[in-house]
């Protein structure tokens, strides 16, 4: 044992604990072996798979825009990033110039997308805390945003927004939807803020996520963790800082030092005002014009790919072009690469933590079963 | 006693725990609503937890449940029914004739063995929940293959374990601030001091008595924030999570009844009414217990579970502040 109270060395475990695959406390199917001493989590082991659908093995061969509509279906959390990083691969692969104004909305969604996951984790940690109530009040919250979500897209999961060379006609912003989008963040804010008050001034909530799941900086760096998960070690690392389409917007990108489950659900609450913040920099800087460009033509290419910052984390696309078609697709989510966090951050902690200390790390099981790597076909 | 008074006693006896069951159906949904409506929530009706869903589990096919005594594992929420209404009986005045049966040292016995049934549904409770994956297991290079594999229940036995050690001191100080008070171990005693010095409650000593007393209560139900025998991050149901149809509604109806009883107790001992449904007091002991339920509603709602990190801590400064009514019930 280290001074950390974590395992460094192989041992002999006395008990495993296995939770799962289907659980209370898991949202998600997911196995979890937990190692366990006199209740004290000794090591762990996560494992995925059950729920694998083989997105990109049917996304082989599929016309680019039937193609970029499936990547949707990847998520239900985060639907929107996947289908705009999946167009933004084909439009880098093209050399497509994207009009401004729905880059623009893009951002607004991506960042409605952002709000209305932050509030999820918030309410599901909450409830893997077993307070209830706290849940409930964030899922209040967060109900506004999932309205904003179906008033643009016309679903409150899976929006399909972002289209090769654009948005679709049916997420444009007229006037009455610009005020309703102030409306709701002005709600959002208001609520946040007083959630967040709530929130850190309870001492039994501080109690039970205080000092609990600590991932230090260089373990969270050697362990590939990404988002605000790494953020939460004090990592200043956030994609949108490089990422050309966030390049007109201001804010600023949260860190916490301490690697606790504190220290992420702070990181994530504060994420939201900043959210908050470029969806109404989008909306006073709202470019007029087309919403779509159309003339564009489909070319092969080679294997083309892209990162974006997603709620999680970084969400990696690539495929090439051939005939219209797409091949040799890889797709991997944040979550795969925040497992070796998960693992890590319940050990030396009480078992009734160890899923806190899994769940601060805002695993996404479903879109991580897709680990695969495609050659050729 | 003439024949007469034994049967007006045997009446009130069978009459006031027809009444306590009556209640008691009411208070799973009340407690239920009261969480709801704080948070924002309409909640089930108040008839579903305590009334509809034991009944609608008493026409369920019965499940044999995963454990290697299955007899024993169902027959064990009964013999919980039969020692909670055993605590409520010692109570009734009308049995206040069998002396030492009716003595707090009875109380605190029967208190130990509804605590010990928990133990015991944990250990002869294996669900599949836990059970191994011969593949990603075993086969796949899975870490540490070959270990020992603990089922969650194993887990909140070991819990439960715990709770008859430390856990339930709290409840156990408060009943003997009464004690202390009253200087006598029988609950005739206790009830008779209390009609001559007034309720036990208002005193210093009572009222810090009435504070642990009540923790010690949602500890003894395993309620939020002490409900680690039943935390949903872990072991979920723990000892309860193979009991299906019939055996499951005897759970729902014990714990109901748990809530009503443990209320009495309190009735008896801090405020000097014992459950009679042949006095008028008897609605000041379904008051009280409304009164329990509400508040515990509303610390649950409001609190998260505890780990022992903090269970610890809590019981011992709750216990300090009973033996800090013991001393000044000495004053």
């Amino acid at each position: 044992m280290d001074e950390d109270n974590k395992v460094t060395k192989k041992q002999v475990i006395e008990t495993e604990v296995p939770l799962g695959t289907v659980h209370s406390a898991a949202i998600e199917p997911y196995r979890v072996r937990l190692f366990v001493e006199d209740e004290i989590v000794k090591d762990a082991e996560i494992t995925v798979g059950v729920n694998h659908r083989g997105v990109e093995r049917i996304m082989e061969g599929l016309p680019v825009e039937k193609a970029n509509s499936l990547t949707e279906k990847i998520c239900g959390i985060c639907s929107n990033s996947h289908i705009w990083n999946s167009v933004l691969v084909a439009e880098k692969a093209l050399g497509i110039e994207v009009p401004e104004r729905a880059l623009y909305i893009r951002i607004i969604m991506e960042e409605l997308e952002r709000l209305h996951s932050h509030m999820l984790y918030l309410a599901h940690g909450s409830e893997v805390l077993g307070h209830e109530t706290f849940a409930m009040r964030i899922f209040y919250i967060r109900e506004t945003v999932m309205e904003l979500l179906r008033m643009i897209g016309g679903n409150r999961v899976q929006y399909g927004v972002p289209i090769i060379g654009g948005i679709r006609p049916r997420a444009e912003l007229d006037l009455m939807r610009i005020q309703k989008i102030k409306d709701g963040m002005d709600f959002v804010e208001e609520k946040i803020t007083e959630f967040a008050e709530r929130f850190v001034s309870d001492p039994m909530v501080m109690s039970r996520i205080t000092g609990v799941g600590i991932l230090k900086k260089e373990d969270a760096i050697r362990l590939s963790a990404t988002g605000p998960t790494l953020r939460a070690t004090g990592v200043d690392i956030d994609l949108r800082r490089d990422m050309p389409e966030y390049e007109s917007f201001e804010f600023n990108v949260i860190t916490q030092d301490d690697g606790d489950v504190k220290a992420n659900i702070l990181v994530r609450v504060l994420e939201i005002p900043e959210s908050i913040k470029i969806i109404r920099q989008a909306i006073d800087h709202l470019p007029e014009g087309k919403i779509t460009n159309r003339s564009w033509d489909m070319e092969d290419s080679p294997v083309t790919n892209n990162y974006i910052e997603v709620p999680r984390g970084k969400l990696y696309h690539s495929y090439s072009l051939d005939d219209g078609r797409v091949r040799n697709v890889i797709i991997r989510t944040p979550s795969i690469t925040n497992i070796g966090a998960m693992e890590y951050a319940c050990i030396g902690y009480h078992i009734t933590d160890a899923q806190l200390a899994i769940v601060q790390c805002d695993p996404c099981f479903t879109c991580t079963d897709r680990a695969i790597k495609i050659i050729q076909i | 006693m003439s024949i007469a008074d034994s049967l007006i006693a045997f009446i009130a006896v069978i009459g006031t725990l027809i009444l306590a069951f009556f209640v008691s159906a009411w208070l799973p949904g009340i407690e239920r609503r009261f969480q709801a409506r704080i948070q924002q929530r309409i909640g089930p009706p108040i008839s579903t937890p305590g009334i509809m869903a034991p009944l609608k589990f008493f026409f369920k096919e019965v499940i044999n449940p995963n454990s290697p005594m299955p007899g024993l594992y169902n027959v064990l929420p009964i013999i919980g029914l039969i020692i909670t209404i055993s605590l409520l009986m010692i109570t009734m005045p009308q049995l206040y004739v069998l002396a030492a049966f009716t003595s707090v040292i009875a109380l605190v016995g029967l208190l130990k063995v509804e605590e010990i049934i928990y133990m015991f549904m944990g250990s002869l409770s294996q669900s599949v929940l836990s059970l191994k994956m011969p593949f990603p297991d075993i086969v796949k290079g899975a870490k540490h293959p070959g270990v020992r594999r603990s089922f969650v229940e194993e887990l909140s036995s070991m819990r439960a374990f715990r709770l008859i050690a430390f856990g339930s001191f709290p409840i156990y100080i408060a009943i003997f601030v009464t004690v202390a008070i009253a200087k006598s171990i029988y609950i005739s005693d206790i009830v008779s001091y209390q009609q001559i010095h007034g309720p036990i409650l208002f005193s210093l000593a009572g009222i810090l008595g009435a504070i642990v007393f009540f923790i010690g209560f949602m500890i003894l139900l395993n309620e939020y924030p002490f409900a680690i025998l039943k935390t949903k991050a872990d072991v979920i149901e723990g000892p309860l999570l193979e009991y299906a149809a019939k055996y499951r509604a005897y759970v729902y109806i014990s714990r109901g009844f748990l809530i009503f009883v443990l209320a009495s107790i309190f009735s008896t001992l801090f405020l000097g009414i014992p459950p009679n449904i042949l006095s008028w007091t008897i609605l000041i002991n379904i008051a009280v217990t409304l009164v329990f339920t509400m508040i515990m509603a509303t610390v649950s709602t409001f609190s998260p579970i505890f780990t022992f990190k903090q269970f610890y801590p809590l019981v011992a400064g709750v216990s300090m502040i009973g033996i800090l009514a013991i001393i000044a019930s000495f004053l």
